[in-house]
């Protein structure tokens, strides 16, 4: 280590003759460059003076060492607000950086790709979110199903035209047409012809008062063309409960509407027939003007209640079933329906 | 259904307006569809659920009417004049298949003479859009357009030995229709034949030889009633549909086959001339009465939600056909009428008060009694998937369950069994590209296969960016009675490389829970490259597989560029999902980094390394930060690899002194090099 020392008072003149000298060089500048030359003299990293003269720091004796830290502190920090004050002058009044004149803020940002969520998807979320809101969770059920679920418990006869083997995906595991010919059993599977199935399900394990909402998809053979897809979602809506009417059915179908529409939107239930409900109603919404069909609901029929062990004498409920892609493709006009799957993404980034 | 305006006419009064009939026929359960103008008449199209055959004739609909509006409803009572002469002297009914014939109802009329029908008969099937034949077939069509129940009328004389045996079709049996085509028939089907032949497909179609012509003078009427399914079989069969089978199929009123005989036989008489002969076969079961139904009224409030005013209850029901046997306070006790099938319950006649008395009614603006809902952890895991996902320029695909069998047998990773195969094929969804693939007929086993294709439309449209996922069911089969397996999957596809694939799924991971580390397994999949391949476990547990497209798997699916390829189960996903994270303190004291340069064998793997390396940097370790790997023969030798990772060491309780963070990094390089004879650079 270096024998030299250094009193505490020649430190603090060296400081003070710096500090003098930079704040004159600085005031002395007449442009940016001539500035940064006395920043590099003074306050430059490697041999600027203020680095030189700390170094002396290591000289003054111990005892006084804690003082000229303090003093070195100080000075360094009147050099910089020097230094600040003449680049603040030498750059205008405001302070702030020259304009970098090639910079070119209209040039487009760095963009990054967000996916998006399908359009079916996003229909379903909203679906979900309003009946949530409404009291009704989410249920799921089996796209496979049986005969009894999807036909037998929902009060469908055998001899209902929907049971038709030419209007149903019916399923067998064998290999060959004849196997499947063989296996044809009582209870067949199929894939489901409507979501009302998740209903029967619900109902046999659970008691009273019910409050759900299924999702999904479900298949019917028709070829596909503008308006029919074999596939499809529906949203299936089921509340039972000791005294549950149709006003209560009117009731939620009018929020549900509004709410999806944003709109208080006029509701009405005219008679219809479905096996599974009774009295069975198509309910419509006014819309532009007129009258756009919304889905089938109705109470729900007795025969169902005492399939799945309810006494019908003691709860009644209402249920209901929409079709989902026509909500889709009314809400964001989509003009044909196989769009929905052909999954261009140019088609999906719109959404 | 369409109606004539001024056919209904006939029934009832129209006193209202033709607006205000529609919307109340719509609100009460026949939906109007459009009314056209006919001449100085209107044909009025109303759409008739399949529970109310009676409304496909006009006396059904003016029935309707005569409730709605409180009209009296008229029905005309046909008695025409026979001559002494019995029918039984020439004719003779025998029905051999009760299971597809329940009752036949016959006349015989002779003399007829045959000529065009009135014009007011014309019009009024002209309104319907029913084509005009001549005045015997315009008579019956027009009282099945009255009533709802199909006539035929044979031309006797072609009627070998006058007997009519109502049977099954015999095994390839013959039969040449009125449309003069010739179809092949099946047992199953009911067929009228006289002593030798066929002469009519029973409920569907009439044959071409008896068929009534200019030169007919004795017409047998017939009036049956045919099994519904049999006749739905029949006519899709042969793809034969018309007024009458579309009836049958539906179920006609078998109570009222003598008054459709009648009438029609009174009409014919009227237009035609001839004598009718002295009374009518009538041979099978006559429909027995149906049961009462008896409703509370009290029933009525506690389904519709609306009192319903007593006094309107008994004579609406009257109005529709109902016999009322007794009514009190309470209740009321009804015969449904033959023609309402559909009337066999309380809640059927519920229905029945609530839609005269009207829908329009009922409030739309009730208490329902408010309930907590929730959401289900599947649906708030696949949400988080979604938003994971999409962050990273994922899009969402929706595809087919169905594939054809070179898909499904491109990629199985879940099961070795055969798919399901469904009895109907899903036409018209696949491109053209891909139309003579097969049959879009197997339950897919992965979605992987689909979104294959999706991306070869892309692909083929010129489309950037086709990053796509799919979160969907897959069906494997688990036996031949139960219900197959349906387990959610998640699959994504890319053209980014496999490592920006593999990212995104373990920066999903680290969003459900940053404590499951993936491991990695060799697997061997046609459709995935040999190499840049893998399976995906959590601890024990499948996950799932990701994988470049092979070479084979391109051309099979008609890829130009490479791909890679994810599908992930979902449950597995759901199971370690971390819905609600903890909070953990964190420290306050400064990180210290350190980078190391690690020359190893080709085959040391990263995760063997990094497992060493934590073991090695105890408590203090925060992270090891993989950074990159280099290859420099000239420099390291053949078959060596520089890894290059940084590790940050950090403690809760002080910053850590240069001391600390040294012996942290000796020990790393002590074990790197003794358990994978690691060595650092330089």
């Amino acid at each position: 280590m270096s024998a030299i020392t250094m009193s505490i008072e020649d430190f603090v003149k060296q400081l003070d003759e710096l500090a003098q000298s930079a704040t004159v060089a600085f005031a002395a500048a007449q442009d940016p460059a001539q500035l940064d030359e006395a920043r590099v003299e003074f306050l430059g990293a490697k041999n600027g003076q203020l680095k030189s003269v700390q170094k002396n720091m290591g000289a003054v004796p111990g005892p006084n060492r804690k003082e000229a830290g303090l003093k070195l502190n100080a000075v360094k920090n009147s050099i910089q607000t020097a230094f600040e004050s003449a680049q603040a002058r030498l750059l205008g009044d405001t302070g702030s950086e020259a304009r970098d004149p090639t910079f070119d803020a209209t040039l487009p940002g760095t963009h990054f790709h967000v996916g998006r969520l399908h359009p079916i998807t996003q229909t379903i979320n909203e679906l979900k979110d309003i009946m949530g809101r409404l009291g009704f969770t989410p249920a799921e059920g089996p796209e496979i199903e049986d005969d009894y679920h999807n036909f037998e418990a929902l009060n469908i006869p055998r001899a209902h035209p929907a049971r038709d083997p030419l209007e149903n995906f019916y399923l067998s595991v064998a290999q060959s047409q004849a196997e499947h010919d063989a296996t044809f059993s009582e209870n067949p599977l199929l894939l489901r012809s409507q979501t009302s199935t998740v209903q029967i399900r619900v109902m046999e394990k659970t008691q009273p008062p019910v409050r759900i909402v299924s999702l999904g998809r479900v298949y019917r053979p028709d070829t596909a063309d503008w308006s029919h897809y074999p596939m499809f979602h529906q949203i299936e809506g089921l509340m039972v409960d000791e005294h549950v009417t149709l006003a209560d059915l009117k009731t939620v179908l009018k929020l549900f509407a509004s709410n999806y529409l944003g709109d208080a939107v006029p509701v009405r239930i005219r008679p219809s027939f479905f096996p599974f409900t009774e009295p069975s109603v198509e309910a419509d919404y006014f819309w532009d003007g007129k009258w756009v069909e919304f889905g089938g609901a109705g109470i729900v029929d007795p025969n169902v209640l005492r399939s799945v062990g309810y006494d019908p004498e003691k709860v009644s409920g209402f249920a209901f079933g929409l079709g989902i892609e026509r909500l889709c493709m009314i809400r964001h006009q989509i003009t044909d329906i196989r769009y929905l799957f052909t999954n261009d993404v140019r088609f999906l980034h719109q959404f | 259904m369409i109606v004539s305006w001024n056919w209904l006419a006939e029934y009832v009064d129209l006193k209202m307006s033709h607006d205000d009939l529609v919307d109340r026929l719509t609100m009460s359960g026949l939906n109007h569809e459009s009314t056209e103008p006919v001449g100085s008449d209107r044909a009025i199209d109303l759409e008739v659920t399949s529970n109310r055959t009676d409304c496909l004739g006009h006396i059904g609909v003016a029935r309707e009417i005569s409730a709605l509006f409180d009209i009296p409803l008229n029905i005309p009572e046909p008695l025409p004049q026979s001559k002494s002469d019995s029918i039984e002297k020439y004719c003779s009914v025998e029905i051999t298949s009760p299971e597809t014939c329940g009752r036949y109802v016959a006349r015989l009329i002779k003399g007829v003479k045959i000529a065009p029908s009135p014009v007011w008969m014309q019009q009024r099937l002209q309104t319907l859009g029913i084509g005009i034949v001549n005045n015997v077939v315009d008579a019956t069509n027009y009282v099945m357009f009255e009533c709802g129940q199909p006539l035929h009328a044979f031309d006797f004389a072609k009627i070998n030995g006058g007997k009519i045996n109502v049977r099954n079709a015999l095994a390839d049996e013959e039969f040449r229709a009125i449309d003069h085509r010739t179809y092949q028939l099946d047992d199953g089907m009911c067929v009228i034949a006289d002593a030798l032949v066929p002469v009519a497909l029973g409920g569907v179609m009439g044959g071409a030889d008896s068929e009534v012509s200019d030169a007919t003078t004795d017409v047998l009427i017939e009036a049956a009633y045919f099994d519904q399914l049999a006749i739905r079989i029949a006519a899709r069969k042969l793809k034969l549909h018309s007024p009458s089978s579309f009836r049958f199929e539906r179920d006609v009123d078998a109570a009222n086959l003598d008054w459709a005989s009648r009438r029609v036989c009174d009409l014919i008489l009227q237009i035609a001339g001839g004598e009718l002969l002295d009374g009518c076969i009538d041979v099978g079961q006559k429909p027995s009465k149906p049961e009462p139904v008896t409703l509370r009224l009290g029933q009525l409030e506690r389904l519709l939600g609306i009192e319903i005013p007593t006094d309107f209850v008994a004579p609406t029901l009257y109005k529709l056909g109902l016999e009322i046997q007794s009514s009190n306070a309470d209740s009321i006790t009804a015969i449904p009428p033959s023609w309402r099938k559909d009337l066999t319950r309380e809640v059927d006649l519920i229905e029945e008060v609530g839609r005269i008395y009207g829908f329009d009614k009922i409030p739309d603006n009730v208490n329902v009694p408010m309930a907590a809902s929730y959401r289900p952890t599947a649906d708030r895991v696949i949400d988080k998937v979604r938003r994971v996902l999409t962050a990273a320029g994922f899009d969402e695909a929706v595809t087919p369950s169905l594939v054809p069998k070179p898909w499904s047998d491109a990629f199985s990773p879940w099961t070795p069994s055969p798919p399901l195969i469904s009895s109907q094929p899903m036409l018209g969804v696949l491109e053209e590209y891909s139309q003579n693939i097969g049959a879009v007929n197997l339950l897919r086993r992965s979605l992987v296969p689909s979104l294959m294709e999706v991306r070869r439309i892309n692909e083929y449209r010129s489309n950037s960016d086709v990053n796509l996922f799919e979160t969907a069911k897959v069906y494997l089969p688990v036996g031949e009675s139960q219900i197959p397996d349906q387990p959610a999957k998640l699959a994504v596809i890319s053209g980014r490389d496999f490592y920006a694939v593999k990212g995104a799924i373990e920066t999903l991971f680290h969003h459900i829970n940053p404590a499951v580390t993936l491991a990695i397994a060799e697997c061997e999949h046609e459709l995935l490259d040999n190499s840049q391949s893998a399976e995906l476990r959590i601890g024990e547990q499948v996950l799932g597989w990701i994988g470049a497209a092979s070479r084979s798997a391109k051309k099979l699916f008609g890829l130009r560029s490479d791909v890679t390829v994810a599908e992930l189960d979902l449950a597995l996903l759901e199971h370690c999902a971390v819905l609600t994270p903890r909070h953990v303190n964190q420290s306050s004291f400064p990180p210290v980094t350190r980078d190391f340069n690690f020359i190893v064998e080709n085959g040391v793997r990263w995760a063997e390394l990094e497992s060493t390396v934590r073991s090695a940097a105890g408590p203090l370790l925060e992270s090891v930060q993989y950074r990159e790997t280099f290859r420099d023969e000239t420099r390291d030798g053949p078959n060596r690899k520089r890894l290059l990772l940084s590790v940050v060491l950090r403690s809760a309780d002080a910053t850590l002194t240069g001391q600390q963070a040294e012996e942290v990094c000796n020990s790393i390089i002590s074990q790197c090099a003794s358990k994978h004879e690691a060595s650092l650079v330089g």
